[in-house]
């Protein structure tokens, strides 16, 4: 004998809304979700100061990764984000959208020109923020930095110092080219001139992520496989069991990181995007608190994509992760696999935005308009290029090797003839 | 290729009992040849084909894989070799998503 249950009583929630309170919760804007604050309030003043001297010529030395003070030489750094604002911990219990302060919606009409008013003069100094995040006072060369986050996108909440230095750069992306020297462009050749590299500072949204993926599909087992003669031919037949498949599998990502330029962003064949692309990973996991000094001798880029814009990528992103996850679960099925419905249920996400560093080389090919980059991550070293190539030799080469095979299979034919 | 090459390629083929029992695919190895040639070296230095491997290169804590499979068909004879449209080892081509 079943119990019959009783009707479900909905929980009190107060009394019921007027029609007026209702319309006005519907016009409501939503609440911003919660938050993590990154601004250095130290930093406020706009001058970095060393804190041992006082002084405001302040760069980041490379072969240490610490910033150094230019006038007494000592060396310091800022705090790892990772420990300050625990972004290590809690990714299984991420419920919702956690944004950093840094990586907060860009607005519009915020322009990218900043006014400095030197705290140490009084002199007024312009900063172009889409470029530079530091410029130096006309009157008394202190060093003024963009340190508060103005909501233009180009300041983020974390940075990662340079490693490599120049001259290690410009050794990388010598031997990338010159293992591809004999079928390059010969313009590209005659004008290579490594040196020019540039340090960039590229913006990237590192997300950690929970979530859980679901898909479905077929799949095939090979029961039985035989040769029948037809003609002179032999031909082999299969037989095969037709299974409905399922997989779900729930997953947290740490350190995901997503183009947040969209410029960069656009991975498309007209493009050599893929190749700055192709140098993540970086070591996320050291990048220390933003202070615009780290940027001193360097260029960067400003981000222009928001978290609603980048929503999309993550979750396929997160839907090719899930992919991978349970590929492993499928070897009985050795006829393979059709996946056809996907699922993504992305249970919460925490956004920082951060601006990675990168050695960029980059090369226009007049031919076609192209823009080749090779990059070099300036934690990693590791190192990536597109080099226009010599499409005549290019076929040359590849004809000599056709004729020759064709010569090959000719001799064999009439060898057996 | 000169056009008697070709010919003598075709009289080849024709006189050829290897040609005419399925020898005659040794003669796609040329082209064949020679466009793997073009697409490799053009691969090797574009790298048209090389974007971040997130898949492998994040750090990424998985539960156990759940899930079910049920047979529903029999193939009882076929000259494929695999499933139609096998994308398992595809893990970024897109499928329609279930909202």
């Amino acid at each position: 004998m079943t119990q019959e249950s009783a009707p479900q009583q909905p929980p009190f929630d107060g009394p019921p809304l007027s029609l007026e309170e209702e319309l006005a919760a519907a016009r409501a804007e939503p609440e911003p979700g919660p938050s993590i604050e990154t601004v250095n309030e130290s930093l406020k003043d706009g001058l970095n100061r060393c804190p041992k001297c006082g002084g405001t010529d302040v760069q980041l030395r490379g072969s240490t990764g610490n910033l150094v003070c230019l006038f007494c030489r000592h060396e310091w750094q800022e705090a790892r984000v990772e420990e300050e604002f625990g972004l290590g911990e809690g990714i299984d219990q991420l419920d919702g959208t956690v944004i950093a302060s840094g990586a907060r919606r860009i607005q519009a009409d915020v322009a990218d020109v900043l006014t400095f008013k030197c705290e140490a003069c009084g002199a007024e100094v312009v900063v172009d923020t889409a470029h530079a995040l530091n410029a130096r006072c006309h009157w008394c060369r202190h060093t003024l930095n963009v340190n508060q986050q103005i909501a233009n996108g180009a300041v983020p909440d974390a940075v990662l110092p340079f490693k490599l230095t120049k001259d290690e750069a410009v050794e990388k992306i010598r031997g990338f080219a010159s293992k591809r020297r004999l079928f390059a462009h010969k313009r590209f050749k005659a004008e290579f001139v490594p040196e020019n590299v540039l340090g960039v500072y590229l913006p990237y949204l590192v997300i950690d992520a929970r979530a859980e993926s679901e898909y479905w599909g077929k799949a095939e087992v090979e029961t039985r496989r035989w040769t029948e003669k037809q003609g002179d031919k032999s031909v082999t037949y299969y037989a095969a069991d037709v299974y409905r498949i399922s997989r779900k599998v729930a997953f947290t990502v740490d350190d995901l990181t997503i183009e947040g330029a969209a410029e960069r962003a656009d991975l498309s064949s007209g493009t050599t995007n893929n190749i700055v692309n192709s140098v993540l990973p970086f070591d996320t996991k050291n990048a220390v608190r933003w202070n615009a000094s780290y940027l001193v001798g360097f260029t960067s880029e400003k981000r222009d994509l928001d978290v609603e814009n980048l929503g999309p990528v993550l979750e396929d992103q997160l839907l090719s992760i899930g992919r991978s996850q349970v590929e492993p679960s499928l070897g009985r099925f050795d006829r393979g696999v059709r996946w056809e419905q996907e699922r993504i249920d992305v249970g919460g996400s925490r956004w920082v935005s951060m601006y990675l560093p990168v050695w960029l080389y980059s090369y226009r090919q007049e031919s076609n308009g192209l823009l080749h980059y090779i990059a070099v991550n300036a934690r990693t070293g590791e190192t990536m290029g597109s080099i226009p190539v010599s499409k005549p030799r290019l076929l040359l080469a590849a004809l000599t090797v056709g004729t020759v095979l064709e010569g090959v299979a000719g001799a064999i034919l009439v060898a057996t003839s | 290729m000169s056009a008697a090459w070709a010919l003598g390629v075709a009289h080849v083929v024709q006189v050829s009992p290897l040609a005419s029992d399925g020898g005659v695919w040794l003669l796609a190895a040329g082209p064949a040849g020679a466009v793997t040639t073009y697409w490799l070296i053009y691969r090797y230095y574009r790298n048209n084909d090389k974007t971040h491997e997130f898949e492998r290169d994040t750090l990424i804590a998985a539960q156990p894989v759940e899930g079910g499979e049920e047979k529903v068909d029999h193939i009882s004879r076929t000259r494929d070799s695999d499933i139609d449209g096998d994308n398992h080892r595809q893990h970024r081509s897109r499928v329609d998503r279930v909202r």
